[in-house]
């Protein structure tokens, strides 16, 4: 019962996003004129296979192994799947016919073809990581999830910081001073740093204008949000040693705090 | 130079009329993946497989499924998903990774998770219509945004930098889980190190290699949870 669950959600999570992710690949050829859904490396790649069927698919190939790696051992498919394995695939099989590079920049062919591919990847990827023996489950907890808390905890907020630093002096200012409160605030600098950077490169390039205040104001008013509503301004007080006023106990109590 | 002004009247007039060029179907398009992959993270919470993302962002989601905080998640998603919107209506190519995958896929499940709010990613269902719903909303700001104040900002707000710098983190996971496979046990640790270096000679990235071999001597000399 559970594996015929498994199975049909699979085709239908496949079908819709293979078509999407194809149509929207398609349309990166004809983009700025045309709103496109996907991403540069992915443009860059399909043009890097010039019209080769089999170099479309050992690309894909190439990555495939990687997500099942991956799905296998935390049910994570990766990026890569939208990004590579489903675009790749669906542009060789277009091209077993005529070797045409025009093919793949039609977006109902590719539409169609990926939303086959899709289906096809996410179920296989689903039934072969939900059939795995327990022993390998809890290899992949044991091994995976250190690797993963080293890494959300220490080396990506240090890379994001380093990045808006060597930024611009902009993007280093705003990134330290919002990374720094995510950290206090949110246990995590990363989003702050991506919103400095944000913040910094907006108004390096653009200036002070409409646009670059309304992203700052919101910035500030979503560290306000979440400062209160993660009791950080009731720590602060305790670790200054001041009594906490009756009013902020009341504030907070209203809000279920 | 004659053809080449007929193949552009062509698409213009496709542009115009069909579903597979217009702008209109734009947000039709972000909907149905906005649906799949919300509902992938459905099943990822219901079933622990089917997450549209990386080991290293779904592990933030996953932190908070099993008792910890879903503060980093939400701020994390919801970050990437604000700047790409932006961005997207800008250079006309709407970045899927860090917009639906991230901001739809972990993002948005995060901030209704910590609210308590579980309906809309335990029932498969409820889960396809809200990604719909999301998705169909994003596309229709990006549509708004394009039409109405094209090219008012002419900055892509570092995205550039941000893509390096995720990028960078894709490369630390490799050694990151060598180096925890050798502390969950010798075997597991040599497995990690001999599936990385055969990947690495057939030059591709070290992090499946390492996954599998470890998996591989798991299978063969368990360790105890």
């Amino acid at each position: 019962m559970h594996i015929f669950t498994i199975l049909g959600e699979s085709l239908i999570i496949g079908g819709l996003v293979g078509l999407a992710v194809g149509v929207g690949a398609a349309r990166m050829f004809n983009a700025p004129n045309v709103q496109a859904l996907g991403a540069f490396r992915t443009l860059g790649e399909m043009n890097a296979s010039e019209g080769d069927p089999a170099s479309h698919f050992s690309f894909g190939l190439g990555f495939f192994f990687n997500a099942w790696a991956s799905t296998v051992a935390a049910g994570s498919f990766t990026q890569d799947v939208t990004h590579r394995v489903i675009p790749n695939w669906a542009a060789s099989l277009l091209m077993l016919k005529n070797h045409r590079e025009e093919e793949m920049q039609d977006p109902k062919k590719m539409g169609i073809a990926s939303a086959i591919v899709g289906a096809v990847v996410v179920t296989f990827l689903n039934l072969t990581s939900s059939a795995l023996p327990q022993a390998l489950q809890i290899t992949a907890v044991k091994v995976l999830v250190p690797a993963a808390t080293l890494l959300i905890n220490t080396v990506m907020p240090v890379i994001f910081w380093l990045a808006a630093i060597d930024g611009g002096q902009r993007s280093g200012i705003f990134g330290t001073i919002f990374g720094g409160f995510a950290q206090l605030i949110m246990g995590n600098a990363v989003p702050g740093i991506v919103l400095g950077i944000l913040v910094g490169k907006g108004v390096e390039e653009s200036g002070w204008n409409k646009i670059t205040k309304i992203i700052l104001l919101a910035t500030i008013l979503l560290f306000v949000l979440s400062a209160f509503f993660r009791e950080t301004d009731l720590t602060l007080l305790k670790q200054l040693n001041l009594n906490i006023p009756m009013w902020l106990k009341q504030a907070h109590a209203a809000f279920g705090g | 130079m004659d053809k080449e002004n007929l193949k552009d009247k062509e698409l213009e007039l496709k542009n115009a009329k069909s579903f597979w060029y217009a702008d209109w179907s734009f947000p039709l398009i972000v909907g149905m993946m906005s649906a799949g992959v919300f509902a992938g993270t459905s099943m990822y919470f219901n079933y622990g497989t089917g997450a549209f993302n990386e080991v290293a962002f779904v592990a933030m989601l996953k932190a908070g499924m099993t008792g910890g905080s879903y503060g980093a998640c939400a701020a994390f998603g919801a970050s990437f998903l604000f700047a790409r919107i932006l961005e997207g209506s800008l250079d006309g190519i709407f970045d899927l990774g860090g917009s639906i995958l991230t901001g739809v896929g972990l993002g948005i499940p995060a901030i209704l998770l910590s609210m308590n709010i579980t309906a809309p990613i335990k029932s498969f269902p409820l889960a396809l219509l809200t990604g719909g719903i999301i998705g169909i909303a994003i596309g229709l700001i990006i549509y708004g945004i394009r039409h109405f104040t094209l090219k008012q900002a002419n900055s892509t707000f570092g995205a550039d930098i941000m893509m390096g710098a995720g990028n960078e983190t894709g490369r630390f996971l490799g050694p990151l889980i060598i180096i925890s496979a050798v502390q969950a046990s010798i075997p597991i640790g040599l497995g990690a190190i001999i599936g990385a270096v055969i990947f690495y000679a057939w030059k591709k990235p070290i992090t499946g290699g390492a996954i599998i071999g470890a998996m591989i001597a798991g299978l063969f000399f368990p360790i105890k949870v």
